[in-house]
């Protein structure tokens, strides 16, 4: 009993961080055709942002964090300034998108390496070192706070995205970016406002797992490459697949932890993947979806 | 009577192809105009051209004393949002809308101004009026409609802003004659104070006598026309 609550706490804690990369990876790419693949230079770049303001300005932990959602801002809006606003309307967009956020991950991580160079960096725990026991369990601070962070950041932006004028705009994009156009939504303020949203949950996940794991110029890299698999498989433009989707691999990584090995993640992930895709090609999200379309 | 739309030599199209040939109109402020012609001469693309969706255009456009023509589009939409806050509204054909968005927020959406905005509450009720059946689904994703209603939902979307110049693209295209009359009504009760509307149509009999000129539209130019209240008096 007691393993199985460890288990679904080490799951949720993992889903957490990753599903907000997917999340963000989700919502690019559906409200701007756009499959950014420079998440995970926004992710180191927000680490490095929290870091330095660690060392230069506060070291109080929750500045620590908010610098870090900002800097993943910044992160995302550079990001848009470099390839989305050049690119979005010349032909071929998504697979030039597609090159042009690779190139930035790579140059990106160059630079970072120029600048900070190879040694890791660890970031402060965040939420202090208390624990909580529950059912003889040892719950640390951190992991509460990860899925609570976590949580509130997703809720934010759904609420946000759902109630807002802005949200609105986005929502009418990934819908039918035509008609979006038609009725006055401006595609580049609309990309400023999408990147820089995603670009605030890399942050957040990035500072979450920069404070468990060391943060290095290509930190970024395998969040990325779960986040994009984790989109993929909830199936690419759905919220609510990639949340879903997160919460399975996250176990799935637990489970493959526990009983076979920390090595073997990958291959049960992707074999996940495939079976998934192999059932529904629209992933869990083709599940999901209900309503009428065309 | 001021001038809201002046259009002088207007070509445009797509790739090589060109569909608008050196094209000239003014719509005067207070007047409806419908520009009746075939499928495939030009209608949807005169619109597109005015709000920039063309791949190419040139000419001189202005829109309510300003210039939004431009010599060269850079790729089809990028600056058509600033051509609608100019005050321009699209009531697009066939099925551009928003498949996921409730009915509420559909409207919500065409209300791109910040005044219209703050005022889209009030807006809302007042379409609302207009189109009845809309009510009971306020809550429904619109792709859930019917024909008729996304293409209410569609007209509704443009009438919530307080445009210069309203134009609706073939309202009553595939819906059962009595909704497409409905719809047609809807247009034509819009009080259009200091505004505009151009409404393009196939069937001129909708349109007879009930809109300030018909202008004949064929392979990309204008042809002819004729005060709608004499009959028949379409002539090439």
């Amino acid at each position: 009993m007691n393993d199985i609550f460890f288990l679904f706490l080490n799951g949720l804690t993992v889903a957490c961080i990753y599903g907000l990369v997917a999340v963000a990876v989700s919502i690019t790419w559906s409200a701007l055709g756009l499959l950014n693949l420079s998440y995970g230079f926004i992710f180191s770049f927000a680490g490095y942002g929290a870091w330095l303001a660690e060392r230069h300005l506060w070291g109080e932990p929750i500045f620590v964090l908010f610098m870090g959602i900002a800097a993943g801002i910044l992160g995302g809006v550079i990001v848009c300034l470099l390839i989305f606003i050049p690119v979005h309307d010349k032909p071929n967009f998504t697979l030039r998108g597609m090159i042009g956020t690779i190139a930035v991950s790579l140059i990106g991580g160059q630079v970072l390496l120029q600048f900070f160079g190879p040694k890791a960096k660890l970031l402060p725990e965040f939420f202090g070192y208390s624990k909580i026991k529950i059912l003889d369990v040892v719950i640390t601070a951190d992991k509460i706070g990860i899925i609570f962070s976590s949580i509130i950041m997703l809720t934010l932006v759904v609420k946000w995205m759902k109630s807002s004028r802005r949200g609105l705009e986005i929502r009418a994009m990934m819908m039918n970016p035509h008609a979006a156009a038609i009725v006055g939504i401006g595609v580049r303020k609309t990309g400023l406002y999408v990147m820089a949203v995603t670009g605030a949950m890399t942050g957040l996940s990035a500072v979450l797992l920069s404070q468990t794991y060391y943060l290095s110029p290509f930190s970024g890299l395998t969040p990325m490459i779960k986040g994009v698999s984790i989109a993929l498989m909830g199936g690419l433009g759905s919220v609510r697949g990639a949340v879903i989707a997160a919460i399975i691999l996250g176990f799935n990584e637990a489970l493959t932890t526990k009983f076979i090995g920390g090595r073997y993640v990958l291959m049960t992930q992707f074999l996940l993947i495939i079976i998934v895709l192999l059932i529904k090609p629209r992933g869990i999200a083709g599940i999901l979806d209900k309503a009428r379309e065309g | 009577m001021s001038k809201i739309l002046e259009i002088k030599g207007l070509s445009a199209g797509y790739g090589s192809l060109r569909v608008i040939h050196d094209l000239d109109l003014i719509i005067n402020s207070g007047e409806r105009v419908g520009i009746v012609g075939l499928n495939g001469h030009g209608k949807t693309t005169l619109f597109y051209a005015i709000a920039g969706l063309t791949h190419w255009q040139r000419g001189s456009i202005i829109l309510n004393g300003k210039q939004i023509g431009r010599t060269r589009s850079q790729g089809p939409g990028r600056y058509t949002h600033i051509v609608v806050k100019e005050g321009l509204s699209i009531m697009p054909q066939g099925d551009e809308i928003f498949h996921g968005l409730t009915v509420e927020e559909h409207l919500d959406s065409g209300a791109f101004t910040p005044e219209s905005w703050k005022n889209r509450k009030q807006k809302r009720e007042e379409i609302l009026e207009i189109f009845e059946p809309l009510k009971k689904l306020i809550h429904t994703p619109v792709g859930r409609l019917s024909g008729g209603e996304r293409r209410m939902v569609s007209i509704g979307r443009g009438m919530m802003s307080e445009a210069k110049m309203y134009m609706a693209d073939e309202p009553t295209l595939g819906l059962a004659p009595k909704i497409g009359k409905g719809v047609l009504e809807a247009l034509l009760k819009i009080d259009l104070k200091n505004s505009a509307m151009i409404i393009a149509e196939q069937n001129v009999a909708l349109l007879e006598g009930r809109v300030d000129r018909i202008i004949g539209m064929h392979a990309g130019k204008l042809k002819g026309e004729a005060s709608s209240s004499l009959s028949m008096g379409l002539k090439n």
